[in-house]
């Protein structure tokens, strides 16, 4: 997508003149992607984590995802199948970038960048992923009630990862959610339906 | 007359494959037609059954893929990967707003709720009086609207397909005393799976996939898929054909491409990509409104959390709507909670335990939809050259459309809490639980219109319309009443860019009834357009 409105970028983005307005609705247009798409493809959902690559995640991007995994996702202290281990939250996340457009992918690479180094005085411009659990979990939340840059990168980046997990219908369960029925309720089809009357 | 037998199951497809696997055609080649009918949704299908049923060669291009309803899994995300366009991430320049929109044989009503609304008898009047538009008066656009219902055996729901979700809202209205009615749907026999969204794998949902592409397929039409049309072809003042992409939907290799030489081009790819294809192609655009007065009908989703479990993603879809607030504030709001997947288009979606709770709460949840009208003052526009451009969409929400929203999802939340909720999520980016609906006014102002809008309702839009609107006045439309494009003789517009100013209701009942419009109106003045 274009957007030619150029506008300087507002103060709360000071220190991160490099990166164009642009650049971050562009980010978000990922994430809106993501959302939606649960991009993550069919394959490769069911093998186990630790038999894995990364195809096109960068390491420093794949321990920017796990960490945000682990953090917004603490799925087996709760009784559901782990965000890491069980579920290849990581991995379905990698797959869906590769389907990316080259372009999309790079700014992909950009939000992520951003999101690990945003500089926060409150976090002491600590970087996300050397965050402890409960400060990790705080940054988070404070992206969330950030600006509407730091809100619409975070959802982004939230969707992103929440979709990849819970669209693996072993998550289901957990929720007491039936997933497709129609095979199982035995319900016929009824094919085309017919010319109507003339 | 020859016997005509439509197909027990699926459609006739011509895939990007079968053109790979068939060496006569080449890397490029041409075909002949009558006409070639752009898009294969609700409009595209209803063109393609009638013109073919008058007789007429036609020829079906569609963009997305050939998905056949024997496939369909039930499963939301693979879906959405498969034919929701961009897989789902077809957004306006802000990249705040979603516009879902099917990108496969049969087009959006493939992937829609089955929701079906008339415009009304005041809102046609007024298209008759103010555009120009006779022809779709109330009175004479009245047998349009019933044969599309007749053949989509739409109806109003009855009372097993109201789910515990409708009942919680059905409740909160009685109580507000806000006027609700069942809502109509286009299905036959529902199954009442709730997997609308990813499709109806057993053929319940009336789409085009299972009526009026097969039924156009059995009057002689053929349909490509995976062909992307880049531009109309004119030579002096007169469309003569198209020119088109075909690509391998999954890998995404270009396989060939096509030229098409036709007497009329219809032009049903929706109202955000008919108006890119007329641009594409340089039509003459003496009005200045081609691709503009883009309304998107502006939806969000409000979720309300009861004491106890409803399992309100169980049963049809969409039970009931709220139409007391319709005609007067334009505000239409609809009962439904769709898969899991589902809830995180919802809002912020929180992290950590608090996500995990949110999540696991699925089953106390019901959800309500709410549609506001905004004033049709977005626009489209394609930027680059024809192959390698991209397309825009411009839409952030004004102030009173901001405030539109709001009182939209004030209003769904007022019913929830009605109807007993403890708890209702609103739809906005910043995290927003309200516990009573003491709260909720506090609550809303925290939601500040900011910079455009931006990043503040999580909206989205199923019903763009507008963009190629049809009137009278050649330097206000861009569309002729009898369909055609003003300055270019044989090209024509079936889809929802017709409609002439900002509807409230859902929208393909109108698209279906205005496509066998224009279509009647090419048949009824057939010496003009064909030779023979």
């Amino acid at each position: 997508m274009k957007n030619n409105n150029r506008a300087p970028l507002p103060g709360f983005l000071a220190g991160l003149e490099p990166l164009s307005r642009r650049g971050f609705l562009r980010t978000s247009v990922l994430a809106g992607a993501a959302l939606s798409s649960g991009c993550a493809s069919m394959f490769g959902r069911r093998e186990a984590p630790e038999t894995l690559e990364y195809h096109s995640l960068t390491p420093d991007e794949v321990e920017v995802i796990t960490r945000l995994t682990e953090v917004m996702l603490p799925a087996s202290q709760y009784g559901l199948p782990s965000s890491t281990d069980v579920v290849p939250t990581i991995q379905n996340v990698d797959t869906m970038a590769q389907r990316m457009p080259e372009q999309t992918r790079e700014l992909l690479g950009l939000g992520i960048w951003v999101f690990n180094n945003r500089p926060m005085v409150s976090f002491k411009f600590s970087r996300f992923t050397s965050l402890p659990d409960d400060k990790a979990l705080d940054y988070v939340n404070a992206m969330q009630e950030g600006s509407f840059f730091e809100r619409g990168l975070m959802t982004t980046l939230k969707a992103l990862v929440a979709l990849n997990y819970w669209r693996d219908e072993r998550t289901w369960p957990g929720l007491e959610y039936h997933g497709p029925v129609t095979e199982v309720w035995g319900v016929r089809r009824l094919g085309n339906a017919p010319l109507p009357r003339a | 007359m020859a016997f005509v037998r439509v197909a027990r199951d699926g459609v006739a497809v011509t895939q990007a494959k079968d053109v790979a696997l068939d060496a006569s055609l080449g890397k490029r080649f041409t075909l002949k037609t009558d006409v070639v009918v752009v898009g294969s949704g609700a409009a595209g299908a209803t063109v393609a059954y009638e013109m073919a049923k008058a007789g007429r060669d036609v020829l079906v291009l569609e963009a997305g893929r050939y998905y056949p309803s024997s496939q369909f899994t039930e499963h939301l995300g693979d879906t959405m990967t498969r034919i929701y366009q961009d897989q789902v991430g077809q957004v306006n320049t802000t990249a705040d707003i979603i516009f879902v929109q099917g990108a496969c044989i049969g087009g959006s009503t493939v992937i829609g709720a089955c929701v079906m609304e008339e415009p009304g008898n005041k809102v046609l009047d007024r298209w008759a009086s103010d555009y120009g538009l006779e022809g779709l008066s109330a009175e004479k656009f009245r047998p349009y609207l019933d044969g599309v219902a007749d053949q989509l055996q739409i109806h109003i729901n009855e009372a097993h397909e109201i789910n515990a979700c409708a009942h919680k809202v059905i409740q909160g209205c009685e109580k507000m005393q806000f006027s609700w009615k069942p809502a109509q749907r286009n299905v036959k026999q529902c199954a009442l799976t709730g997997h609308c969204l990813a499709g109806c794998p057993s053929d319940r949902k009336m789409s085009s996939l299972v009526t009026h592409l097969p039924w156009a397929v059995a009057h002689g039409a053929r349909i490509f898929s995976d062909t992307e049309v880049i531009r109309v072809r004119t030579r002096n003042g007169r469309a003569r054909g198209v020119e088109a992409r075909i690509t391998d939907p999954d890998s995404g290799a270009h396989v060939a491409d096509m030229q098409v030489d036709a007497d009329m081009v219809v032009l049903a790819a929706g109202a955000i990509h008919s108006p890119l294809i007329l641009q594409r192609s340089q039509v003459e655009d003496h009005s200045g409104q081609l691709g503009r007065n883009l309304s998107i009908q502006p939806f969000t989703q409000v979720l309300g959390k009861f004491k106890e479990p409803l399992y309100g993603f169980r049963g049809a879809l969409v039970g009931v709507q709220v139409d007391e607030f319709t005609h007067t504030d334009g505000y239409t709001i609809f009962s439904g909670l769709a898969e899991p997947e589902s809830l995180l288009a919802q809002g912020d979606m929180k992290a950590g335990e608090a996500h995990i709770q949110f999540m696991k709460d699925y089953k106390y949840y019901a959800g309500v939809n709410a549609f506001s009208t905004d004033q049709g003052r977005g626009y489209v526009q394609w930027e680059g050259d024809p192959y390698n451009g991209d397309k825009t969409i411009h839409w952030n929400p004004n102030r009173e459309e901001f405030e539109s929203m709001k009182a939209s999802a004030a209003l769904a939340a007022r019913i929830f809490f009605s109807g007993g909720a403890e708890t209702v999520f609103m739809p906005t980016f910043q995290s927003l639980e309200v516990n009573s609906v003491f709260e909720l006014d506090a609550a809303l102002d925290q939601v500040d219109y900011g910079l455009k809008g931006m990043y503040t309702f999580r909206c989205n839009s199923f019903s763009p319309h507008g963009t190629c609107r049809m009137g009278a006045d050649r330097y206000q439309a861009v569309v002729a009443p009898t369909g055609e494009v003003y300055g270019t003789a044989g090209l024509f517009v079936a889809d929802s860019s017709l409609i002439p100013e900002p509807m409230s209701a859902p929208i393909q009942w109108t698209v279906q009834a205005l496509a066998k419009y224009v279509s009647d109106q090419i048949n009824d003045n057939a010496h003009n357009y064909f030779i023979g």
